[in-house]
């Protein structure tokens, strides 16, 4: 066994000191190895981000209440009677103000992005005190909270980042109606960030909603079920809601971007395998380039397995080699990047690529799978590589 | 020129630059071929007797001197041009046979036709006769890979005589093959010389293959020395 | 035998090489087909626009409406032809996740402002006089196999009747046909009075407003005529061409498409380098057999043809191998994505797209080995070999 693998290593060393005479072939692989893998992970890292801005939005102790059917808060409308009914539904944890509730308007506006200078709809929340108090990671990184009744707006550091004219004391005209940004906020990364928010009695206002709001959150007593607050909508003939946990909800929500995912894998599948045919090609090349050196070794006594184990390993190295390179790529250009786009309720949602280790093991397995098949059907042929060919002249 | 003469090297000059120096093979070679002459033309490594032959086959050029072939100069020849002269007037015989491995040997011998304007039956029966003279007629579908190094060596000998040239060029024909083999093979070229008229010159270092020539030059250092004894 | 014959006896003499070798350009154009199908489709919008005709949205976003009375305040515009007016229904069949597009039209005036859509003789005047009828898209109605006469249900995940329920009926009068084969006709229409009419919060508001202008040059000045007049009331309005609004709604999208059309483009011609460089060693291992051909007589022209041939053929192979395959996935992904993406063609133009990418990586991949050809000195190959 021993002497398998020092005779390995031998042809290991051999083969790699002898790669620089079919340089071309093995850049060629090693360049489609790592555009394989910088593709994958491109792919990857925009759904990954995308899904975890909306998934980290989510709390699993909140309900979420939408009328029935309308699948996101834009579709949605509930009267201020529907919310003073829902107010009083089982399960809701309670303080000195009543129950704790926020019930919210959803409106689009238009925002500019910095990126094209073109219009997009941006989400103008209208909500009060008790729900910005209701968001965990909510802070104020600049300026102050809005006062209630006037027409002064936060904004989410998404929208500042990718939209251009929100910037701290500017004034944003929308229609008719102007607000003024006081403040600035985070809320950890997610996709409140790519909000504006405003006083909710104003945005019914301004936006002639009456006494209407679109959603409504309640913030549910510790190990209270959620089923009680759907018994409860479903038995009274006045209510017509969908409720479901607010983490449910954007994960849901988040799933509208995982059609890049999925397009991301197909097209890195039916790549891998072309740069499966050309890592091949290169690999044949490399044997039969070598035919005569395998065959001198065998007949001074090298074994079949050196052989193949000699030229699997250069696949794999190179290969490899290759996806060290697209993970680097694929980091450098893509981890951390800004994007915004449509997001479920067709507004825009702002968030970063994020290469995780775990999207950059998948990058490194594929790299090595496209090595190994690539390496294994040319390794089997140097294997059996007649040991005359030692002694055929080259023609 | 001499009705007689095929070929006529009239003080023929040629050098190599290797580098900034400058490799003189042939100064001043003066040469007459004569129709219907089997020439074997000897001589140790770096003779000269494969650029000789080289200059004869129109593959390379002379830095200096006049090269007559029947009543045209041809080292005045442009690429092109001399590409078409070998095409209609040379049958070239390689040491290691040079066929196309991708082609069976009925295909490897019609390549020469392409370069004619003989209709498909035509081609298909010169390449038959071709065959059949060498003796492979029944071998017509066979890949090179699938024949002897002799075989290999009559297809080419097929190859080179079925556009019906007038001059054969042999480098070291038997070069790479066993005794026996490379004397069925010398048979034929004399064949081909006795009974089709054919004029051969023969580069080789095998004095007993030169045997089979009618005359016998003996190059060396770029110049004709006379037979040693 | 004849030189074509030659060309493809050297591009088979390697089972091997050319199965793969085909088959990664094979790969690359089923991407780059299929990726400009799609990118074609997202904007075939904008293609399709017809240049004189404008859309007039509310000022604070498009999702925003505007007063009907703003309709007859735009048709007395100069320079206005046609006006007509429209709303977003949210409409689906059965399921929610089952989209159809749906809108609540004007049903006198609409087909004037899309004069594209064909409608059989006799059909709009019936349907216009029937109001719970709809017509349907010719491409809906093949998408969900509805006749007309059909009674459909379309529900809406944004409006309610007055009775209660989200659910609507319609009879379908008609299906109308695009002019052209890249019309959008995947959604359909009904009377806008009848959704007023009926849905809980009723309302004389209408979602958007779209007009034609008697010449194109007009555009320009008659979108801000339009907007100066509902300048400083209770909604103000934007007007911009057909073109621009398709444009702006694709771009919401964002640079998200602009990145994935951008890593799908680079992989595409990583993979056609990658081959590419396959392809140059494969002939320049053949020298030997170039300075045979040489010798016997054949012209280094006929030989540079040959070579040139041979890569253009083998690109020609595994290319429109993945461009039938591209057309075929394509095909099948339209009729599945329909509601989503309408336009989802493999048309003519990426196919001519293709096809010149074809040649010019054959000549590129063929000219590299055909100059050494080309250049190839006989004797020196024959020292080489």
């Amino acid at each position: 066994m021993s002497s398998v693998f020092s005779q390995s290593a031998a042809v290991i060393s051999m083969n790699i000191r002898s790669l620089p005479r079919r340089l071309w072939m093995s850049l060629a692989m090693v360049l489609a190895s790592a555009v394989v893998v910088a593709i994958l992970l491109a792919f990857l890292a925009m759904a990954k981000g995308f899904e975890s801005t909306m998934q980290s939005a989510g709390a699993n102790d909140v309900a979420f209440i939408i009328r029935g059917g309308s699948a996101a808060e834009l579709n949605s409308v509930l009267g201020r009677d529907q919310v003073n009914l829902l107010e009083n539904a089982p399960g809701i944890a309670k303080d000195e103000q009543g129950p704790i509730v926020s019930a919210e308007l959803y409106v689009i506006v238009d925002g500019k992005k910095r990126s094209s200078g073109t219009k997009a709809n941006l989400p103008l929340r209208g909500l009060d005190l008790r729900g910005v108090n209701m968001r965990k990671n909510f802070a104020l990184e600049q300026g102050r909270m809005f006062t209630p009744g006037t027409n002064e707006v936060i904004v989410g550091a998404g929208v500042l980042r990718q939209f251009s004219g929100f910037d701290l004391g500017s004034e944003i005209r929308s229609g008719r109606n102007s607000w003024k940004v006081v403040g600035v906020f985070s809320t950890g990364g997610n996709v409140f960030e790519s909000e504006i928010w405003a006083d909710a009695k104003v945005v019914q206002n301004l936006y002639n909603r009456g006494s209407s709001y679109q959603s409504m959150r309640a913030q549910l007593e510790p190990n209270a079920d959620i089923q009680a607050i759907k018994d409860y909508v479903k038995n009274d003939p006045r209510l017509n809601q969908d409720v479901q946990t607010e983490a449910d909800y954007f994960s849901e929500q988040g799933k509208s971007l995982s059609y890049i995912a999925i397009f991301g894998r197909i097209i890195s599948t039916i790549m891998a395998l072309g740069a499966l045919a050309g890592a091949l090609n290169t690999m044949y090349t490399s044997v039969s380039d070598r035919a005569k050196e395998i065959a001198t070794l065998r007949a001074i006594g090298f074994s079949h397995m050196s052989a193949f184990i000699g030229t699997l390993a250069e696949a794999m190295v190179l290969a490899a080699l290759g996806g060290l390179f697209g993970v680097i790529a694929a980091y450098l250009f893509f981890d951390g990047m800004n994007a915004s786009t449509l997001g479920g309720s067709f507004t825009q949602v702002v968030f970063s690529f994020n290469l995780t280790t775990e999207l950059i093991t998948q990058g490194a397995i594929l790299a090595l799978i496209i090595g190994f098949f690539s390496g294994v059907f040319p390794a089997w042929r140097a294997a059996k590589t007649p040991v005359i060919v030692a002694f055929q002249s080259s023609h | 020129m001499n009705d007689n003469n095929i070929f006529e090297l009239k003080q023929v000059e040629k050098s190599f630059n290797k580098g900034k120096e400058s490799i003189s093979i042939f100064e001043e070679l003066n040469m007459n071929i004569k129709q219907g002459e089997f020439l074997a033309i000897m001589g140790p490594s770096g003779s000269g007797k494969t650029t000789l032959l080289n200059l004869l086959g129109g593959v390379d050029q002379p830095t200096g001197g006049e090269v007559w072939f029947d009543d045209a100069r041809i080292d005045s020849l442009n690429e092109g041009q001399l590409a078409k002269w070998r095409a209609n007037n040379i049958g070239f015989i390689f040491q290691f046979y040079n066929l196309m491995p991708m082609l069976n040997a009925a295909r490897n011998v019609e390549l020469p036709l392409l370069l004619t304007n003989l209709s498909g039956s035509e081609r298909d029966k010169r390449v038959a006769t071709a065959l059949e003279l060498v003796g492979l007629a029944d071998r017509a579908k066979h890949m090179p890979s699938e024949m002897s190094g002799g075989q290999q060596q009559r297809v080419a000998i097929a190859r080179a005589i079925v556009s019906d040239p007038k001059l054969l060029l042999c480098d070291e024909p038997t070069g790479d093959l066993d005794r026996k083999t490379a004397d069925e093979i010398l048979e034929m070229l004399q064949l081909l010389n006795r009974e089709f008229g054919k004029t051969i010159v023969m580069v080789t270092h095998d004095p007993s293959a030169a045997k089979y020539a009618t005359h016998t030059v003996h190059l060396d250092k770029g110049q004709f020395v006379p037979e040693e004894a | 035998m004849n030189d074509f014959y030659l060309i493809v006896k050297n591009l088979t003499r390697k089972k091997m090489r050319l199965v793969l070798t085909s088959f990664a350009i094979f790969i690359a154009f089923l991407i780059f087909g299929s990726v400009m199908a799609l990118n074609n489709a997202l904007n075939s919008g904008v293609e399709m626009s017809a240049d004189n005709r404008l859309v007039v949205t509310n000022k604070i976003n498009f999702t925003q409406p505007l007063p009907i009375a703003y309709v007859s305040k735009v048709k007395s515009v100069e320079g206005v032809k046609d006006v007509t007016y429209a709303n977003w229904f949210g409409g689906y069949y059965q399921e929610p996740a089952n989209q159809v597009i749906t809108m609540a039209v004007d049903p006198d005036s609409y087909f004037d402002v899309y004069s594209e859509l064909i409608l059989e003789p006799g059909v709009k005047e019936r349907w216009q006089k029937h109001r719970t009828g709809i017509l349907v898209g010719e491409r809906m109605a093949q998408a969900k196999n509805w006749k007309v006469g059909d009674r459909i249900p379309v529900s809406s995940n944004i409006f309610s009747q007055k009775s209660g329920g989200h659910t609507w009926e319609f009879d379908i009068d008609g299906i109308f046909k695009g002019q052209d084969k890249q019309t959008d006709t995947n959604y359909m229409v009904f009377h806008h009075k009848y959704f007023m009419e009926t849905q809980a919060w009723g309302g004389d508001y209408v979602g958007w407003m779209i007009f034609t202008t008697t010449d194109s040059a007009l555009n320009e000045q008659v979108a801000k005529v339009v907007d100066e007049r509902f300048a400083n009331s209770a909604a103000e309005t934007e007007t911009k061409t057909e073109k621009a609004f398709n444009k702006a709604f694709i771009e919401q999208i964002g640079n998200i498409g602009l990145i994935i059309f951008a890593v799908v483009f680079m992989a595409f011609f990583i993979i056609l380098v990658v081959v590419g460089n396959t392809m140059v060693l494969a002939i320049r291992e053949r020298t030997g057999e170039i300075a045979v051909l040489k010798t016997l007589g054949f012209s280094s022209k006929r030989i540079f043809n040959m070579v040139l041939a041979e890569s253009c053929l083998l690109s020609f192979l595994g290319g429109v191998l993945g461009m039938l395959a591209a057309t075929i996935i394509v095909k099948g992904a339209s009729a599945e994505l329909a509601s989503f993406l309408p336009n989802l063609i493999l048309g003519q133009s990426v196919w001519l797209q293709g096809l010149a990418y074809m040649l010019l990586f054959g000549l590129i991949t063929g000219i590299i080995p055909a100059v050494s050809a080309l250049r190839l000195n006989i004797i020196t190959a024959f020292n080489r070999i």
